[in-house]
């Protein structure tokens, strides 16, 4: 048999027999709706918190020498940054104050960070060039507030017992996460200082644990206290085990609707090939083989069952979207909601279609 | 050509036994009725012929081959191909129209819905219910659905008919109607199988215009009078 006939054969008897066909396209149009209104509001949550831990903000470690004892020299930063669980890093000074150098002492301070490693992990530059030893750059914020109209001439430390100055060559934004530079000034800090404290930005805050480990084994604190360590660490596990309970609870709610939902259209599929068994077994009788019956059975289940599958999603999707806007699962889930849902569909259509393959033509034909 | 050869036939193990080992030759061109009293097993047999029961003992030989003893599937499709089908009550489907109930053996052989069609109007023309061809089995005779039955079974032009008491339900001209169509039906390739022919490449089976084999199980008199030949059982 052909398979456009296939087909076409498929749709008549659906449209024929109304009432099952009826059934099941409510059926999976309610399997569909339940779906997503519920288990979908969970992966909408799950995607929620996903997206918010992905942010920068939420991967970012940070090893700070507590007493100043000089722990993080340059070459700690360096290696700390390559780590391949790392996606950026920089050294950083205690920022100090600054006034601009034309000013002087009387001018508005602004603070300023030393930072030792590559700059464009924390910035952006807008205007200028990177600076290089003795030189720094600024933010347009800092840059109004220091009285200056363009971004050169030279900012000088706020204080009357040192000496120390820069020359300003750009401006620059803050990546995120480092939005605190937004206020001031960055400036190359001396490569033979030690760094007041390390911090790197994770590539998945999944990876804390392990990156905190490497980056203590590189550091060698003599003792625990010797540093402070600011970690997603117990964000990440927060993460694992919120994402775990959620995808628990959706898959055990999928599963149940789904296999529900299949069991109810197994019962009108069934149903129907018992009422319709004299039309199969005249197709029988007439040169339908096994494999056509079973096609035309899971055929008639499946048209009626697509549109209900169609129909079900948008009011899933209507109803997730009365319960508001958070509510709405990703694109991925709703068609991979109607899919399972068209396959447990296809699936309860097998053992009626079995069963009515195997019948006896001859028996069905002689039934009054 | 259509033959049983020393054919039994058991509805359970056990039971008993229709047929005695039963021989035949039904030759093509030839309308052969099959008579006997009732529960003999006329209709037992056309459903052996027709290859939906399997002979308990010997086999049922359709051009040489013991197409009994195939697999289902391909029983399937010699049914579909080379054997045509009446039954008593004409069983149409009921919600299709009677165009779309002619054509179905001619889809299961795997025709275009096109070719079939062409061959499905041409029969209904031939037997003089054309004008139903739109119709739904509910709003047309008993008489013409038979007619329509037959068209049917010819619609893939096979070489072997059967037809299971098919004027048990009809008046004496309706009857005649259905007999001469059947009668017909032996002597030949009718005209709308040559001209679907010429036009469709999906041909039929049947080669050579030797006529097919009808065998027609009956008690009705009016059919034993008008057979060829009778195999009493
Ligand atoms: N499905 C069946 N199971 C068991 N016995 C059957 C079945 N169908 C028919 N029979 C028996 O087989 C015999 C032949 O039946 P049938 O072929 O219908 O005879 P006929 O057509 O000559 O009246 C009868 O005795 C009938 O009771
Ligand atoms: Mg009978």
């Amino acid at each position: 048999m052909r398979w456009v006939l296939v087909v076409r054969e498929a749709a008549a008897t659906a449209w024929a027999s109304k009432v099952p066909s009826a059934l099941v396209g409510l059926l999976v149009a309610v399997m569909c709706a339940a779906t997503i209104a519920t288990v979908g509001r969970t992966a909408a949550a799950e995607q929620q918190l996903t997206d918010r831990l992905d942010e920068a903000g939420s991967r970012v470690l940070a090893v700070a020498d507590a007493r100043g004892e000089g722990l993080l020299p340059a070459t700690v930063v360096d290696q700390a940054s390559t780590l391949s669980t790392v996606e950026r890093g920089v050294g950083t000074l205690i920022p100090v104050d600054v006034v601009n150098g034309v000013i002087g002492q009387g001018g508005t301070r602004v603070p300023a960070w030393g930072v030792h490693g590559d700059l464009t992990a924390v910035a952006d530059l807008q205007a200028g060039r990177w600076p290089g030893q003795g030189e720094a750059i600024v933010t347009d914020t800092a840059m109004t507030q220091l009285g200056m109209a363009d971004p050169f001439g030279w900012v000088a430390l706020a204080s009357t017992s040192e000496v120390d100055d820069w020359s300003v060559v750009g401006t620059f934004t803050p990546r995120d996460p480092f939005g605190d530079y937004a206020a001031g000034v960055l400036y190359v800090a001396p490569a033979d200082q030690p760094v007041d404290t390390l911090q790197v930005v994770l590539t998945d805050a999944s990876a804390a644990q392990v990156t905190q480990a490497s980056v203590l084994a590189l550091v060698d604190p003599p003792t625990p206290d010797a540093v402070t360590i600011t970690s997603p660490v117990s964000l990440a596990d927060l993460q694992a085990q919120v994402t775990g309970d959620l995808a628990a609870f959706g898959a055990t709610l999928l599963l149940g609707v789904l296999g529900g939902g299949a069991l109810l259209v197994a019962i009108v599929v069934l149903a129907d090939v018992l009422v319709r068994r004299k039309d199969l077994g005249r197709r029988r009788a007439l040169g339908a083989t096994r494999a056509t019956i079973i096609t035309l059975v899971i055929g008639r289940t499946l048209a009626p069952a697509i549109l209900g599958a169609a129909l079900g999603v948008a009011a899933g999707l209507a109803l997730a979207a009365r319960l508001g806007q958070d509510n709405i699962p990703p694109a991925d889930f709703t068609t991979g909601t109607a899919t399972l849902a068209l396959i447990a569909a296809t699936t309860a259509a097998i053992p009626p279609a079995l069963y009515a393959a195997t019948r006896d033509p001859v028996r069905i034909l002689r039934t009054p | 050509m259509l033959a049983l050869e020393g054919v039994s036939f058991a509805y359970a193990r056990g039971a008993e036994e229709l047929f005695g080992g039963l021989s035949h030759v039904f030759t093509p061109g030839v309308v052969t009725a099959v008579t006997g009293p009732s529960g003999r097993g006329k209709s037992t047999l056309l459903y052996v012929l027709g290859l939906m029961l399997t002979p308990s003992q010997g086999r049922v030989l359709l051009g040489g081959e013991a197409v009994s003893a195939a697999p289902d599937a391909v029983r399937a499709r010699v049914r579909a191909h080379r054997i045509g089908f009446v039954f008593q009550d004409a069983a149409l489907d009921p919600t299709r129209t009677v165009l779309d109930s002619v054509i179905e053996p001619a889809l299961y052989a795997g025709w275009r819905l096109g070719d079939a069609r062409a061959r499905g109007s041409g029969l209904l023309e031939q037997m003089g219910v054309s004008a139903r061809a739109g119709h739904r089995p509910g709003e047309i005779s008993g008489g013409q659905a038979q007619r329509v039955a037959v068209c049917r079974a010819l619609v893939t032009d096979p070489v072997v008919v059967l037809a299971d008491e098919p004027t048990g339900n009809l008046d004496r001209d309706n009857a005649a109607g259905v007999l001469a169509a059947l009668s017909a039906a032996a002597g030949g390739a009718d005209q709308a199988a040559e001209s679907a022919d010429k036009g469709a490449g999906s041909g039929p089976d049947r080669g050579t215009s030797e006529g097919r084999t009808v065998v027609i199980a009956t008690h009705d008199p009016f059919v034993l009078d008008h057979a060829d030949e009778v195999l009493a059982l």
